[in-house]
């Protein structure tokens, strides 16, 4: 499998303090959906703003399907859902907004509309297309920021804290929509542990600019310890499963996903 | 919320100890004193006066640099133009050019009172916090409704620019570069797109305060008393003031 | 259109506060007549000052340079009589919080830009007469308003300077020299115009409340 996203030995920091990102590398190959976690400040939104050339680091190497990421270079292959997803609406209709990303790429017309169409039907935003962005419900906006990114067919979707302002439902259509996207490469940081375990096909710990594990999200995120000491807590779903596991009764990864596999992903307590 | 990026210890500082009513008009005295100076003579005086305050306000000299390269462009204009459009005596020819004694004289008076007249301001203002500026020029007669709009202002200022950046940052990440004329129109997008964000907080922010008494109190601080140290400090300031204003007129009269 | 400190006369300068003195009373008088608690508009008005503000810093892209908008002309339609407090609150803070000078000029400046902004709205609001829905009428007069108010404004300083200057200078320099000054101020009038019109049109589909405050 190609790697959609290689970092290796990344550095980051400001001057005399100590570094955000400390050395750290992985990949994320094609069609998987990996979750960030970590306590506030562990440098998530750093890493994004890395990859997406906002900033540049002060050593090591990041590539996007092979090609370096250059610090101020567009570069519709990474696509980014912000936090506040008002930051990134600014077109007076929804339509408008989400040909943003599509017409700076120099696409024709007829590829324009094809791609926003297609952003709308893949979101079920469709019948908000006339609306005007500002007037839509924190819910709605969001929608409308990922299909804004989704029209630019990124190799890479970042999203930054996706269920931070969704009620139960449009968290449960962003969640069956991130799943219905098999092909698409993500990295997606959020405090909402159930969302990432829900969504993710693996999930990596960041903590005090490294990483402090690396797999299958029941697994890492079914270890007490390893959560408690970064910060984190047990996913109520894995919960009960822990209790069971130290009694004895039973493996965490076994009550989740109900069938034995050896530990797929290593975890690398630190 | 704007706050200096400097740090000096108030106890020491003999600008930051003195009450801010008084240090106004002390210092905006001095400052329209200068700006009334018409006299080559009198600006190694005026120098001095600028000097002994700046240095009471503890302020560096790299600050002082890093505060007017910007401003200083607003010279570059007048500097440009008046040693050669002024003036009948010729110092020097320049290609198609005369240099004018007359003019570059112009030019030296105006540049030295803006160097003097901006490091007072920068020894007036820095260091003294928003809030407790503007409940003393409230005490001194600033109408309530602008003394509010600058506390409300500069509480919001910051988050606003913060706003526009992550705008910018984004649109960035979806190709647009703003750098041609062509792409006037997504930057007015941006822009309105501003107004309407700051507006719609305004309701929140003002549905909010109300539940917290808005309306009945004001948000203006009140100003300290002043202490026989304060008026005395504003005699030494306002008698250097005076004798510059009198030796000006006086010596404009004169010739 | 920025006069910087120690330019003028200084009795031109303190001119200047008493006439933007005059206009703070007169603008204030309008305010406390037109709302009945006008306490209550300080968070909107103050709100949209430190948008204004901080839009006022956007590089506009004028190749191979950029520059900033004053966009006084988009207040005055914005805000209507509450333009110019805004106004005198963002001279404040570009003297004194982000000191970029301009303290004893700040009367000065504030009337020229106060009065072209107060004009930029009255223009604008005469589309109550020719229907205030269309985007040509509204885009028509936003434009010629903020263009106006610039030109006028860069022409009013331009005057300024050179009757003020104690120098020197025949009629025919005088003359080259205000029209090189103002003619240097057209380029920028135009694209304040244009880039106003832009964001009057935006607001209106989007937000017409935001152009209707002046109105209500």
């Amino acid at each position: 499998m190609s790697s959609v996203l290689a970092i290796k030995d990344l550095i980051f920091g400001y001057p005399g303090q100590v570094p955000v990102l400390n050395a750290i590398s992985f990949n994320v190959q094609r069609g998987e959906r990996v979750g960030l976690i970590g306590p506030n400040g562990a440098g998530k939104t750093t890493l994004f703003l890395l990859i997406s050339g906002i900033v540049s680091a002060k050593a090591g190497q990041i590539m996007i399907s092979g090609s370096p990421v250059l610090k101020g270079r567009f570069n519709p292959a990474v696509g980014m859902v912000f936090q506040h997803t008002a930051d990134q609406l600014i077109c007076p209709t929804v339509c408008e907004d989400i040909a943003f990303g599509p017409q700076n790429m120099g696409l024709t017309p007829e590829e324009i509309a094809i791609n926003v169409d297609r952003a709308a039907v893949s979101t079920g935003i469709s019948p908000l297309l006339d609306r005007v962005p500002h007037q839509l419900s924190s819910g709605e906006q969001r929608l409308v920021a990922l299909a804004g990114i989704i029209a630019m067919q990124p190799e890479l979707l970042i999203l930054d804290e996706p269920t931070a302002d969704l009620d139960m439902r449009y968290r449960r259509r962003l969640v069956g929509m991130l799943k219905d996207m098999m092909q698409k490469s993500m990295l997606i940081a959020s405090h909402d542990l159930e969302f990432i375990l829900e969504v993710c096909t693996r999930v990596i710990v960041l903590d005090q600019g490294a990483i402090q594990a690396d797999g299958e999200p029941p697994i890492v995120m079914a270890d007490h310890h390893l959560m408690e000491e970064h910060g984190l807590e047990l996913p109520h779903s894995l919960t009960a499963a822990w209790h069971r596991h130290r009694s004895g009764t039973e493996c965490p990864e076994n009550a989740v996903r109900g069938n034995v596999s050896s530990a797929a992903g290593k975890t690398n307590s630190a | 919320m704007i706050t200096f990026n400097y740090t000096v210890i108030a106890d020491s500082n003999l600008l930051l100890r003195w009450e801010i009513r008084h240090k106004i008009v002390g210092l905006l005295s001095l400052i329209f004193s200068i700006s009334f100076i018409r006299e080559l003579w009198l600006l190694p005086l005026a120098i001095l006066l600028t000097v002994v305050i700046y240095r009471l306000s503890q302020l560096s000299f790299a600050y002082y640099w890093s505060r007017i390269r910007l401003p200083g462009l607003f010279l570059l204009v007048p500097a440009l133009i008046m040693p050669f459009g002024y003036g009948s005596t010729v110092l020097a020819r320049v290609g198609p050019l005369t240099l004018k004694l007359e003019g570059s004289l112009i030019v030296l008076l105006i540049a030295i009172k803006f160097l003097c007249i901006f490091a007072l301001v920068l020894s007036l203002f820095a260091g003294t916090p928003l809030p407790k500026l503007v409940g003393a020029m409230h005490s001194m007669g600033l109408p309530s409704l602008l003394a509010e709009m600058l506390i409300f202002t500069n509480r919001f200022i910051g988050q606003l620019l913060t706003d526009l950046r992550q705008t910018q940052i984004a649109s960035g990440l979806r190709g647009f570069k703003g750098r041609s004329l062509k792409e006037l129109k997504p930057l007015a997008y941006i822009v309105g797109t501003l107004l309407v964000r700051s507006h719609n907080q305004s309701e929140r922010v003002f549905q909010a305060m109300t539940l917290r008494g808005y309306g009945e109190e004001s948000l203006i601080q009140r100003v300290d008393e002043a202490r026989t140290a304060d008026r005395l400090a504003l005699v030494a300031t306002l008698v250097p003031a005076a004798g510059l204003l009198f030796l000006q007129f006086y010596f404009s009269t004169a010739s | 259109m920025h006069i910087a400190d120690g330019i003028l006369p200084a009795s031109v300068a303190l001119g200047g506060y008493a006439a933007a003195g005059g206009l703070t009373w007169l603008s204030l008088n309008r305010i406390k007549s037109k709302y009945k608690n006008p306490r209550a508009m300080i968070p909107q008005a103050s709100l949209l000052t430190a948008a204004f503000f901080a839009a006022s810093l956007i590089h506009i892209p004028v190749p191979p340079t950029s520059v900033h908008l004053i966009l006084s002309g988009l207040m005055g339609i914005v805000l209507g009589w509450f333009a110019f407090p805004a106004i005198l609150v963002g001279l404040f803070f570009q003297a004194v919080m982000f000191q970029h000078g301009g303290l004893t000029t700040m009367g000065i400046n504030a009337c020229l830009i106060g009065l072209s902004s107060l004009f930029a709205g009255a223009l604008f609001h005469i589309r109550c007469y020719f229907g205030s829905g269309s985007r040509a009428i509204n885009g028509i007069l936003s434009f010629s308003g903020s263009f106006l108010a610039i030109a006028l404004g860069a022409l009013a300083a331009a005057l300024l300077l050179i009757y003020t200057i104690p120098a020197q200078l025949d009629v025919a320099a005088e003359r080259a020299a205000i029209i090189t000054l103002a003619a240097a101020h057209l380029p920028i009038a135009l694209l304040e115009g244009v880039f106003t019109a832009l964001v009057v049109i935006f607001l209106l589909r989007v937000k017409p409340e935001l152009l209707e405050m002046e109105e209500r």
